[in-house]
Order: structure tokens, then sequence, then C-alpha cells
């Protein structure tokens, strides 16, 4: 019975102020969509960065049967030349700069490679024989890379030594400015949540006080005087959190999925299901500061 | 729960209370002591400003105390926590000069509003707002919006929604302030009969008529002082009065002139 009552209070309240609660809808959208877009940027570092640039930053990679480069004229690597390379790795010369190495098989190689383009179409036009193996190395001074560069590329069975991390870093430090900025606007966009939640909240616990002047006066509890407002506000917010989840999951699907895999198909773009695990976030994120500011607003606004 | 036998026998039960609003303003209530027993019909008189409403706020506990105390039902309400006020305030049912209705509901809403804002059942709330509409003389009039009832009749809703819950106290706030005379006595009765089934009733009224036709327990009220106290008295003081009737403690013959010159 409290509980239908409490739910029909709400009702009341949300029809009689439609356009306060439609504005709260659509900020907390707005914002928590810049929010939303600040944790897909991060959540698509994460995928470029693939299986081992946390791990290492230099990989020397080994000719396999479609290379082209002059050190694979000899065909892919053979046993012998990986052994030399190998030995090369742990030769005094070149440990003082390194921490460790790890050798990638063509096996590993696919794996990792599976991992990182789940959601490409690529992933099923590459066999393993097309990958090569690699080995990974983990600096002490990354900035030593040209060292490890040219004693490595002129190494029999090397196709190429690179370092992908200097490759990626540009595009990260771009996209990091980029969620920096959203982050910001979302900021801002929240700011104007609240303070748009506090004012409805107001008006509408104004807009009630005869209502709630006699609750008080028959003995309602606390709880039952303000959850209906608090719900209100809270119902607003997670509204607006759904639509902020969903703009983004399209996003994702129709945007990073569709048209931008086809253009880059190099590039591994997170999936459309990795993006629903940003939607309870942002529900949460938009209840909570909902529920939070219009329990602030009431405790001074509507007497108990 | 157990409370002292003196306790139980007063329903309400005001000790030395000051109440000031404002730090140099003279009290609002200025040191009353008071006792209304259980199934008690009280008036509480005194010209507008003399603290008849606030003696009212304090027992609802709407108002703190300056000092001294307020008992209800033996409860020193000082010592109820917020949380629990609630709980006090479904105990007294209570009635003000403007009604206080809801306009966009109707009658038999209207009351039983205050049964669902404390959880009552719906097959509770079907059973008992009907039979109070019928005390409070509002049968067949369930479904009237407030803006379709007279003045009266609006007034008989807020008390049907005010004893809906069978609090032990009733308290009325100037009930018949906005009604004519014979409204006014069609108030009364009601109020009589809340009080004939056991309520506790104090009424702050200007209404002389009124309460020269009641004939019940007085209490006046000036600047804040209780400056009268009698038994089934009139509305302004008949001194001398048969002793045994007369319950004034603490206020002097020359007080009480002067608190009749202020009335007539
Ligand atoms: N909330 C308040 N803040 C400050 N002063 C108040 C407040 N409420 C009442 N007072 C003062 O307390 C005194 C008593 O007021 P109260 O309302 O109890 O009088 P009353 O007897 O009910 O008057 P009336 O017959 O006009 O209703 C008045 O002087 C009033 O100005
Ligand atoms: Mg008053």
């Amino acid at each position: 019975m409290r509980f239908l009552f409490i739910l029909g209070e709400i009702g009341s309240g949300l029809r009689r102020n439609l356009s306060m609660v439609i504005s709260v809808v659509l900020v907390t959208f707005i914002s928590l969509t810049f929010v939303g877009a600040a944790g897909m940027l991060q959540m698509q570092i994460n995928q470029m960065k693939g299986y081992w640039y946390d791990k290492v930053q230099v990989a020397v990679f080994l000719c396999n049967d479609g290379s082209t480069a002059a050190g694979c004229a000899s065909g892919p690597v053979t046993k012998e030349q990986q052994a030399n390379i190998r030995a090369l790795l742990d030769s005094p010369a070149v440990k003082q700069y390194i921490n460790d190495y790890q050798f990638e098989s063509q096996a590993e190689a696919y794996t990792h490679f599976k991992e990182q383009f789940s959601n490409s179409p690529i992933v099923d036009s590459v066999s393993q024989d097309q990958l090569p193996a690699s080995f990974r190395i983990n600096m002490k001074d990354p900035q030593k890379y040209q060292i490890i560069s040219e004693t490595f590329s002129s190494q029999p069975g090397v196709e190429t030594v690179s370092d992908q991390r200097q490759v990626l870093e540009r595009i990260f430090s771009w996209m990091n400015g980029a969620s920096v900025a959203a982050v910001g606007v979302a900021a801002v966009m929240i700011f104007c949540a609240v303070l748009l939640i506090t004012t409805t909240i107001r008006l509408s616990a104004f807009s009630r006080r005869r209502e709630t002047g006699i609750m008080r006066l028959v003995g309602a509890s606390k709880m039952v005087i303000q959850l209906p407002f608090i719900l209100e506000g809270v119902i607003a917010a997670v509204v607006g959190a759904l639509l902020a989840s969903v703009t983004l999951w399209l996003m994702a699907h129709f945007w990073l999925n569709g048209d931008l895999s086809k253009q880059f198909l190099n590039t591994p773009f997170i999936s459309s299901t990795q993006v629903l695990v940003i939607a309870p976030v942002l529900i949460a994120l938009g209840g909570g500061l909902a529920g939070i500011s219009s329990l602030l607003t009431l405790r001074r606004y509507l007497k108990v | 729960m157990s409370c002292p036998a003196g306790f139980l026998r007063a329903m309400i039960r005001f000790e030395n209370v000051t109440k000031v609003y404002e730090q140099n303003a003279r009290p609002a209530l200025d040191s009353v002591s008071l006792e209304i027993n259980r199934g008690e019909f009280t008036f509480l008189v005194g010209a507008s400003g003399s603290g008849k409403s606030t003696f009212l706020r304090l027992i609802l506990k709407e108002d703190k105390a300056s000092s001294g105390s307020v008992y209800v039902a033996g409860q020193n309400v000082a010592n109820i926590s917020s949380w629990r006020v609630p709980k006090l305030r479904r105990g007294i049912g209570v009635v003000f000069q403007d009604f206080r209705l809801l306009p966009q509901k109707n009658v038999f809403a209207n009351v039983a509003f205050a049964m669902q804002v404390i959880g009552k059942s719906r097959s509770i709330i079907r059973e008992t707002v009907p039979e109070v509409l019928k005390t409070v003389g509002l049968e067949g009039k369930e479904r009237r919006m407030p803006h379709e009832l007279s003045g009266g009749e609006q007034q008989r809703v807020a008390i049907a929604r005010a004893v809906v819950n069978r609090p032990g106290i009733l308290l009325a706030d100037e009930p018949t302030g906005n009604l004519d005379p014979i409204t006014s006595m069609g108030i009364m009765g009601v109020l009589d009969k809340i009080n004939q089934n056991g309520t506790t009733v104090v009424m702050a009224t200007h209404d002389d008529d009124i309460v020269n036709e009641m004939r019940r327990r007085v209490v006046e009220l000036k600047n804040g002082k209780v400056i009268r106290d009698e038994a089934k008295a009139l509305y302004t003081s008949m001194i001398p009065v048969v002793g045994e009737s007369r319950r004034l403690k603490d206020a002097s013959g020359e007080e009480l002139n002067r608190a009749q010159g202020v009335q007539l």
C-alpha cells in the first residue's frame, strides 16, 4: 500500500513538473554521454595497445613466408638464424640495455591477434602463417631504441625492428586529450544537471507543500514524505543515463564497428557489447548524483 | 510501557513551559503549567497573540519549548527522537481554521490520504473512511470535490481526516473561525461527538457563543500566561464563580479584571 502510494506520488510529481523533469533528463543525458565517451576513448586506447604494449617496448619481427624485406631474401627465418638472434640478445653488448625479452611464436602471435581484432572482419582473412614470429624486448631505457634497432635490423632472418609504442603514443596522447576534454565538458554539464535537479526538487517540494504538510501532521514517516521527491530526481537522471547509454551503443555499433572499422582495417575497435559495460556506471553515476542532490535539497527545503 | 499513575490520567501536561521565539520579544508562552486529562474537552481562549497556537504546536513537537517540559500521554516530547516524532503525531489529530484539504482529491481521497501515508491497507481504508465520514455527517458526499462543499462541510472533511487514524488527542486551532454561527454549532456537535467517544479535545477559539454554549473547561491565556482555568466555564470569566469549579492557581484577581477588559 505504502509502496503503491509512493509510486502514485512520484507519478503525479513527474507530471506536475514535466518541463523541468524533461530538462533534467536531457542535461543528464548530454553530460553522461560525454562521461561515457571519455570512457569509450580509454577503452579504445586499451584495445589498441594490444597484448604487448604495456610489457615491452621494442619488437624484432622475424621473416615469414610473405616477407619482402632485404634481410628476408633467404626466405623464412631458420632455426639457426633464430638461435643467433637469441645469442645476440644474451650477449653482454645487448644485455646491458635490456631488462628481458620474450619470444612470440607465430601461433602465439595469432592468438594475440585474434584477441585484439576480435571485433574486426580482418580476423577471418589472416592465417597463422601470415603473422611473423618476434622477439619482444623490454628496454631498461626506452630512449635507447636506436641502438637495438641498428644491432638487429641487419641480422639475417630479421624482417624489421619496430618501436610500436612511438607510433601509438602520438595517437594515444591525442585520444587522452580528447577524453580530458570530454571529462571537462561532462563536469560542467554535470554541475548544470545537479543545479537543475536541485531546482526541480525545490519546485516540486514547493508545489506539493500542502500534501507534505498534511503528511507530517498525520504522522507519515520521513521516508514516505521524502522518497517520492528523491525518486523523482533519480528517475529523471536514470532515464538520462539510459539515453546516454543507448546513444553510446549506437555510436559504437554503427560508427566504430561500421564505417570506421571498414576505413581503418588495421585498427582494432572496441565492440558495441563492450560499451554496455559503461551503461551501469553511467546509471549509477546519474542516479547517485540525483539522489544525493535531492536529499540535500530536501533537507533544506522540506520540513519533515 | 509503564508510566507513573499521575501521568496516565494527564493526557497533556505542561510543566513551567516557556517558549521564546525571538530573543528580545516577550515569550509566546510564559512558564505555563497545565494538565489536560484523558477524555477532557478544553477551550483555549485569549486575545490574538496570547499564545494559543504556540501551545498547540508544542504538543505536536512542531516547536521546541525554550524551557520546561511538555508531556503527551506520559512521555516528555523533548525525549522523542526525530524519527519517532511521526509516531507521536499519529496519536494526535489536528484541525485548522483554513481546513487544508487537498483541492484535487475528493472527500473520500482526502480522508483516505491520512491513512495511505501511514501505510494502512486498502481494505482497512475502504472500511474505515465511510464510517468516519458518517460520524462527521458527510454520508453520501464521498465523491464531492472540496470546491463543491460548503465551508462547514469542508471542515467536517478536515475533522474526519484528523480522526480517521483514531488519535487519542484532537487539537483544533480556531476550527470555526471561517464559519457562520449555525454552521459552527454543527461543527461543535461533531467535535463533541468525537470527545464523547473518548478523544481528548483541545480547541483554541475566539468564538464566545460556542464557548458559552458548550460550558466546558476554559483555559485563558494572556501574553503567554494562563490567567484563568475554569471548569464548565464561559468565554469571559464570571467572578465570583462557584469555588469548586474554579481552578485558577496563579493569576491574581487584578489580572483577571484586566483580562476581562481586553475581552469586552
Ligand atoms: N514562528 C514564530 N516566530 C516568531 N514569533 C512567533 C512565531 N509564532 C508565533 N510567534 C509569536 O508568538 C506569540 C504567540 O503567537 P500565537 O500564534 O501562539 O498566538 P495565538 O494566540 O494563536 O494568536 P491568534 O489568536 O491570532 O491565532 C505572538 O506574539 C507571535 O507574534
Ligand atoms: Mg493562533
